[in-house]
């Protein structure tokens, strides 16, 4: 399950302790930036010609996404429960990447991230309809987009929500058939699993 | 009458338990909403202020939350008692006098019983399933709470502008709770249940909608409070009748009928055919496009579309109750817990508290599914007997000697007469349409689950689709609530 | 009394905030669960919940009619067609059927995701937004029903005539063609999964005609 070798000699236990640490130190990270401390390190270490110098002096939040990644990976190798790892990484830099920002950015930022959750879960899966569902994940990222322009720069006409009605009937339709295909694959095949998909493949 | 008797006993059983039920809500309406504002609203400190003002904005909540549970019980007891009618027995009588406080008994049966999970099952998912049940209905009754207290200042706050829609969307939620209890109960039966219950409720949503929507185009607004509005004024405005085609007879009547003096009786008469006239005819014939000299056919045209009307939304009525008792699982539609294939179906596994939250639930989506077609169709909290009528009988005269012997209790704002008038309509109605329930529960056998979805999908999809069309079409030619 | 205002000043400007951030931190550990959770059937029920909280950031948004659209297409319609696939394609309930990628796999995926996220969001970062101040009607429903039936009438049509298409198609492909061979009883569902799956593109016109 998870991308790491050394997970099979962890205990439950450790795995378990692992994490929690994990989740502690994004807390830390996450309020040092909300309060302001992340910035006054980086003026205190010298990091600040560095980044201005990479045009990056507005964007202390990057930083503590990468040192968030940077953690997650750590403890992923040292021997973390992978998934639990992956959620409170991705709350913790969503946190650390919109705190401070306008409202629109806050909800574009959020379907971003439901968006590359959903691409991720597609790729990985194997079973058809989780793929299927990972689709209607980013569809529903896309829907909060709309809806969030619709908010914030069109509220008169709100253009976004009429699009979002397309969106959601186009993924009813889709559903609908993409559900259709894969029982009347497993009816011929009785597998789901999409490796096993390879009726056209020469 | 072999029976008169215990069909007297049934209603003052009625009786008694309206008044715990209803004398319940209200005290905790009065203390929570009037009083203890009006306590606080000597103390001159920001906490006052707040806690008054936090006490208003609960008592919606509070009142639904009151409700549901005793509602609970007497419509189990109820509904006990009226089979036991249909099918002449005695029902339970042992119990307090008379039988009156069997499911109270029941209720704390319930509540001590061991709670057991199942071997295999998934334990989360398990306690999350009555929780997911029960909860929709208490957001969904809030706009109805809005619509059936006739403006009160303090049910208010919960209307919504898309109200209707808001509540079809709150009742289609416990479906989802069906399925996920009787997945994780992990027992054949309940899995089977589940999926049926799915199927069954998705189908016929669509019918239940559809009849709403076409109600919606009558009124052209999908907020509840608005809807009741527009029908006040005696059954002819109700939609039920064609949703407003017969506000303009009505008119006519009244200025027939109202008490004037003998002298202007010549001139009602005129305006009689005028009222009829220019509510019938002008529209008919500005929608085709007739000229004068037409107003015969013009009138033919629209006696037409105003019998079309009425009889398209009385089948629509008709698809409502019919989508409704599916929507919630009850005779004929009872597929989901059959007792007898299915050892009652998604519930099978569940016991103690979980059960009991089921099976309160249950009830009060019956209870909600009959305030939407009060509302809906039945004009809320209306006075069935039209407003000319009424007053020909004295309505204001009885009315005002009721005010008048309120008149202290009024002062402390402990009856409002709108809301008291309204709510004893609505409470009239909507217990109407429960005992039709228990009526049709008397009375059909259960449907097979192929007959259930080919009456679904082949019967009542297209007729709701047709009525819809019709609908369309013939209110082009009569003014129907839509802008009024 | 200054402090009641300034709490009431305080909760106008930060309620929506906070309520954002709950459902944000609601959302994204269950949009993980969906994908990574060892039992499907039960990603599926948490797919519902991601679908509920999305609802809920539409309803901060002011959009409350496809808000009340998301509840009952996507939370109650299409997922439990889902759940129901997922039954009947997985009928022995096994925790999990399938082999998972290879870690070198999930690296690569997680690599792609994360360099997707960082593009979109360092491109919609510094983008100067032209944000209007103008209130949002909470009543838009209006608004939404006569562009729907003026001027995008004909995407409107399209989509009817795609929902009807997507209908029939689904009914054509989910029904079973032979009588089951002994041993295979999936026969007796093929009746209930006809109606859900086609039904889903039914529920879709009805917010839209209920908008005149």
């Amino acid at each position: 399950m998870t991308s790491s070798t050394a997970t099979n000699t962890q205990t439950p236990a450790q795995a378990m302790s692992y994490t929690l640490a994990y989740a502690i130190a994004v807390f830390f990270v996450v309020s040092a930036y909300a309060t302001g401390n992340l910035d006054n390190f980086v003026q205190m270490v010298g990091l600040a010609p560095v980044l201005e110098s990479w045009a990056l002096k507005d964007y202390t939040e990057l930083l503590a996404f990468i040192l968030i990644v940077l953690l997650g990976s750590t403890v992923a190798l040292l021997g973390g429960t992978t998934s639990i790892i992956m959620a409170v990484g991705t709350v913790g830099s969503f946190f650390a990447l919109t705190l401070n920002q306008h409202p629109l950015i806050q909800y574009l930022t959020l379907a971003a991230v439901l968006f590359s959750i959903g691409l991720y879960g597609m790729v990985v899966s194997r079973n058809a309809v989780r793929v299927l569902m990972s689709i209607e994940l980013m569809l529903n990222a896309v829907n909060i987009n709309l809806v969030a322009f619709a908010r914030y720069v069109d509220p008169v006409q709100v253009k976004g929500q009429l699009f979002a009605i397309f969106v959601i009937t186009v993924a009813a339709a889709e559903a609908a058939v993409g559900l259709a295909i894969v029982l009347s694959i497993y009816r011929n095949t009785s597998t789901v699993d999409m490796e096993r998909f390879n009726l056209l493949k020469w | 009458m072999r029976n008169g008797a215990e069909i007297l006993k049934l209603g003052t059983l009625t009786l008694v338990w309206w008044c715990i039920i209803f004398g319940a809500v209200w005290a905790a309406c009065y203390i929570v909403g009037i009083l203890i504002p009006m306590a606080l609203s000597s103390y001159e400190s920001d906490a006052a202020r707040m806690t008054a003002e936090t006490c208003r904005a609960l008592t919606p909540i509070l009142s639904v939350l009151v409700f549901i549970p005793i509602n609970a019980m007497f419509m189990v007891l109820f509904e006990r008692r009226g089979l036991a009618i249909f099918t002449v027995r005695l029902g339970p009588n042992r119990v307090g006098p008379d039988g009156y406080l069997q499911t109270a008994a029941d209720a704390v049966k319930l509540l001590f019983k061991e709670d057991i999970t199942p071997r295999g099952a998934d334990a989360f998912m398990f306690t999350l399933a009555p929780i997911v049940f029960f909860a929709p209905s208490i957001f969904g009754a809030m706009p109805l709470l809005a619509a059936v207290t006739n403006y009160h200042e303090l049910f208010q706050i919960v209307n919504l502008p898309t109200g209707i829609f808001f509540i079809l969307a709150a009742s289609s939620v416990p479906v989802v709770g069906i399925v996920m209890g009787g997945w994780a109960s992990n027992n054949k039966y309940s899995l089977v249940g589940g999926l049926r219950s799915a199927a069954q409720a998705i189908s016929y949503e669509i019918p239940l909608v559809l009849s709403l929507v076409t109600v919606c185009l009558m009124a052209g607004t999908l907020d509840v409070v608005q809807i009741a509005k527009q029908q006040a004024g005696g059954i002819l405005n109700w939609n039920i009748f064609g949703g407003g085609a017969l506000r303009g007879l009505d008119t006519a009547l009244a200025l027939k009928f109202s008490n004037q003096p003998p002298a202007l009786q010549e001139l009602s008469q005129k305006s009689f055919d005028q009222v009829l006239k220019s509510s019938y005819v002008e529209p008919t014939m500005q929608a085709i496009g007739l000229g004068a000299g037409q107003e015969g056919l013009a009138g033919i045209i629209a006696a037409f579309a105003v019998v079309i009307l009425i009889g398209s939304i009385l089948i629509a009525y008709g698809l409502y109750m019919t989508g409704a008792c599916a929507e919630i699982n009850r005779i004929p539609f009872d597929l989901p817990e059959a007792e007898s294939e299915l050892v009652s179906g998604y519930n099978t596994e569940y016991s103690g508290i979980k059960f009991a939250i089921f099976f309160l639930a249950e009830f009060t989506n019956l209870f909600i599914v009959a305030s939407i077609a009060a509302v809906m169709f039945l004009g809320g909290g209306d006075c069935p007997v039209p407003a000319w009528l009424g007053t020909m009988l004295g309505g204001p005269v009885i009315e005002s000697m009721i005010n008048q012997a309120l008149t202290p209790l009024i002062q402390i704002k402990l009856v409002d007469p709108p809301t008291l008038f309204a709510a004893i309509w609505v409470i009239l109605k909507v217990y109407g349409i429960v005992f039709f329930a228990v009526l049709i529960r008397g009375t059909l056998p259960r449907f097979r689950i192929d007959q259930l979805m080919d009456f679904g999908w082949k019967r009542l999809i297209p007729l709701s689709l047709i009525v819809f069309v019709l609908v369309v079409f013939a209110r082009e030619f009569v003014n129907v609530h839509v802008g009024s | 009394m200054d402090q009641f205002e300034m709490l009431k000043a305080w909760a106008e400007t930060n309620v929506e905030t906070t309520m954002f951030y709950i459902l944000a931190t609601l959302a994204i550990p269950l949009a993980y669960g969906v994908i990574l959770d060892k039992t499907i059937i039960r990603s599926g029920f948490i797919l519902i919940g991601v679908f509920g909280s999305i609802c809920g950031l539409f309803l901060l948004l002011q959009a409350q009619f496809l808000a009340l659209a998301q509840l009952m297409i996507y939370a109650v319609g299409i997922t439990l067609v889902i759940v129901i696939a997922l039954m009947l394609t997985n009928p022995r309930m096994e925790k999990s059927q399938l082999s998972n990628a290879t870690p070198a796999n999930q690296l690569g995926a997680f690599m792609v995701a994360v360099g997707l996220f960082m593009t979109i969001y360092l491109s919609v970062r510094p983008e100067n937004w032209t944000l209007s101040s103008e209130p949002l009607d909470v009543n838009n429903v209006e608004v939404l029903g006569r562009a729907l039936t003026t001027d995008y009438s004909l995407p409107f049509e399209f989509a009817s005539v795609l929902l009807l298409a997507a209908l029939i198609g689904s009914i054509m492909l989910a029904k079973a063609e032979k009588p089951p061979k002994p041993g295979e009883d999936d026969y007796e569902y093929s009746v209930v999964e006809d109606g859900p799956i086609s039904d889903d593109a039914r529920h879709d016109r009805e917010p839209a005609a209920s908008k005149r």
